[in-house]
């Protein structure tokens, strides 16, 4: 069996593993679990957009929030019409429900990601960055102003359903997918397209494509992630889905080093864990948090976790 | 003579009151070997641009293998068959010497992205098929040594010769090269004229070549066209263009009237 798999199969029986014991773990240290574990997918995710394709997004939380509100639908409304509503606890009909909710979160962003890759197609930069980052405000002000979904106070009494397993399963397939896809030949597409568009697409690689894959791709598991937070903190409100959500998700990927999965992956677990941490200081909590971002950006700009020093372009040309 | 291979007719290509590319009459045939010569700013890389796609032609016609290639994205005429180099390379910051030439690969994988997931037989030939012709390639072209190297930390001559062969490795049937000598020391300009020349026999490819070196200009082409103001001024054999009095007029009181004297 090829190794991907292996691992893939590999974090399947440790998810598996803790769903077992969840019992006996602390419920403080499975909640902060399935917080890392949301967050790794939304930055590795989004590490697929910015960081391989090199598609700066400011709209992370907006994929995050079409994938939670969609979700949250079908176990919400469409649920006890599909599996009756007391099912038991846990029990297989439940589980499939979730499957499909974390499906239908994924597409439903997948869908929004599809259709903001198309702007970025003409855009680049700076200005990219912005129309992702209005695309971010306008799902948010959107759901703000639909009743049907809640309106601002949002959703509540969203069940149960995200447990370690899920959660952990998630993230292993989020991590296999990106890393098969970016490691393929197709893959050297995303970097090719990044590092020289021109040179990318004399090289016989079609850059649009490219872009909107990343922007599909990544989409879909923040849509997957923002489904595993509906039903992790059964209530979804569109003021937590706002700017600030992504900016989480950006620096997390900027401070893992763009591009570079497992450096992404250990900044989002610090990211996560370091509020927790910082609880004894409780209001100075956020100060020292952005001081420490601050210190980080100015120390190792080039990610924390990345150790080949990106060389200088080569000579001019005489 | 066969039906040519690439034509211009009366291409044009204008940059607001500019006209950098002007009415310009351009055929190569199959297995032929043009150099494309002009003054700095004589629109010889804005030509090379109008036959890639990265401009549409303001009027006049561009056909490749009997068939337009007006309106077709650059990606597209490259799966048609042209591939270029660029005059100040243009090579993949974070890519491996490998992985530019796998890259360009891509064209002819067997196996679909998605299958990249599910890792089967199909996927792992059509992998290894890519990863196979590459390192052919790069042994072919003495940059095996480097292979796993970042490409931007090879020595400029090899960088250039990784942009052929990134060229290359996309099954090209006419190649492009815009300024493949400069930069390079006149060993490494000895070097490429070699390496212009195998490229051209044993790949069987047609290449219209740019280059303001008159020793590798000389050297290498079998038919030569002058640029001047976007007009073609001259084309002939090489032993033609250098007693052609007004390629001497263009280039008079420029750096290489010298080298076209006297070569």
């Amino acid at each position: 069996m090829p190794k991907p798999h292996l691992s893939l199969l590999l974090a399947l029986g440790v998810a598996w593993l803790v769903s077992a014991f969840s019992g006996h773990l602390d419920p403080y240290h499975l909640d902060v679990l399935i917080g890392v574990g949301i967050n790794v997918i939304l930055a590795v995710s989004l590490n697929l957009i910015a960081g391989h394709t090199g598609q700066f997004s400011l709209g992370h939380a907006g994929f995050m929030a079409v994938g939670a509100y969609a979700a949250t639908a079908v176990s919400l409304f469409l649920g006890p019409r599909l599996i009756g509503d007391s099912p038991a606890q846990g029990g297989f009909a439940e589980n499939a429900l979730f499957f499909g909710a974390l499906m239908a979160g994924g597409a439903a962003a997948a869908l929004a990601g599809l259709l903001v890759g198309i702007p970025s197609l003409r855009l680049r930069g700076d200005y990219l960055a912005l129309v992702t980052l209005g695309f971010g405000e306008i799902i948010r002000v959107l759901l703000q102003n639909f009743e049907p979904l809640g309106g601002a106070l949002g959703l509540n009494g969203i069940p149960p359903y995200t447990t370690p397993f899920w959660v952990i399963a998630a993230v292993a397939t989020t991590v296999f997918t990106v890393g098969c896809l970016v490691r393929s030949s197709y893959g050297l597409g995303f970097r090719a397209v990044r590092d020289d568009e021109i040179a990318a697409a004399a090289t016989g690689l079609h850059p649009a494509r490219y872009k909107v894959v990343a922007f599909t791709v990544g989409a879909f598991f923040a849509g997957v992630a923002g489904s595993l937070f509906a039903h992790f903190k059964l209530t979804i409100t569109p003021a937590g889905f706002d700017f600030t959500r992504s900016i989480e998700i950006v620096v997390m990927v900027i401070l893992g080093g763009l591009g570079n999965t497992l450096g992404v992956i250990l900044a989002a677990i610090l990211l996560t864990l370091l509020p927790e941490f910082l609880r004894p200081v409780a209001e100075y909590r956020l100060v020292l948090y952005a001081a420490l971002l601050i210190a980080l950006m100015l120390l190792r700009p080039q990610g924390l976790f990345n150790f080949t020093v990106r060389r200088a372009k080569s000579r001019a040309p005489v | 003579m066969s039906a040519p291979l690439l034509q211009l007719s009366q291409a044009t290509v204008r940059f607001g009151g500019l006209t950098a590319v002007d009415a310009l009459d351009l055929t190569l045939h199959e297995r032929e070997l043009v150099g494309l010569i002009g003054p700095n700013g004589a629109g010889k890389t804005t030509a090379f641009n109008l036959i890639t796609g990265l401009y549409p032609p303001a009027s006049g016609t561009v056909s490749f293998g009997g068939r337009p290639l007006a309106g077709m994205a650059p990606h597209r005429i490259v799966a048609a068959g042209i591939a270029r180099t660029f005059q100040n390379i243009r090579l993949f910051g974070s890519l491996s010497v490998l992985d530019h030439v796998r890259a360009a690969g891509n064209l002819h994988r067997t196996a679909s992205p998605l299958q990249s997931l599910v890792r089967l037989r199909a996927f792992r030939e059509s992998e290894d098929a890519i990863t196979a012709r590459a390192d052919e390639l790069l042994d072919l072209f003495n940059l095996s040594r480097f292979r796993d190297a970042p490409a931007l930390s090879l020595p400029y001559g090899e960088q250039r010769r990784l942009e052929i062969v990134r060229a290359l490795a996309t099954r090209p049937r006419l190649l492009l090269l815009d300024e493949p000598a400069a930069g390079l020391n006149p060993q490494e300009k000895i070097d490429l004229v070699a390496l212009i020349q195998r490229v051209h026999r044993e790949f069987n490819l047609t290449i219209l070549l740019v280059e303001h070196s008159m020793r590798v200009v000389m050297g290498v082409c079998q038919r030569i066209a002058v640029l001047d103001h976007g007009k073609k001024i001259a084309e002939g054999s090489p032993d033609g263009i250098r007693q052609n009095p007004a390629v001497i007029e263009a280039y008079l009181g420029s750096e290489h009237a010298t080298a076209l004297f006297h070569h």
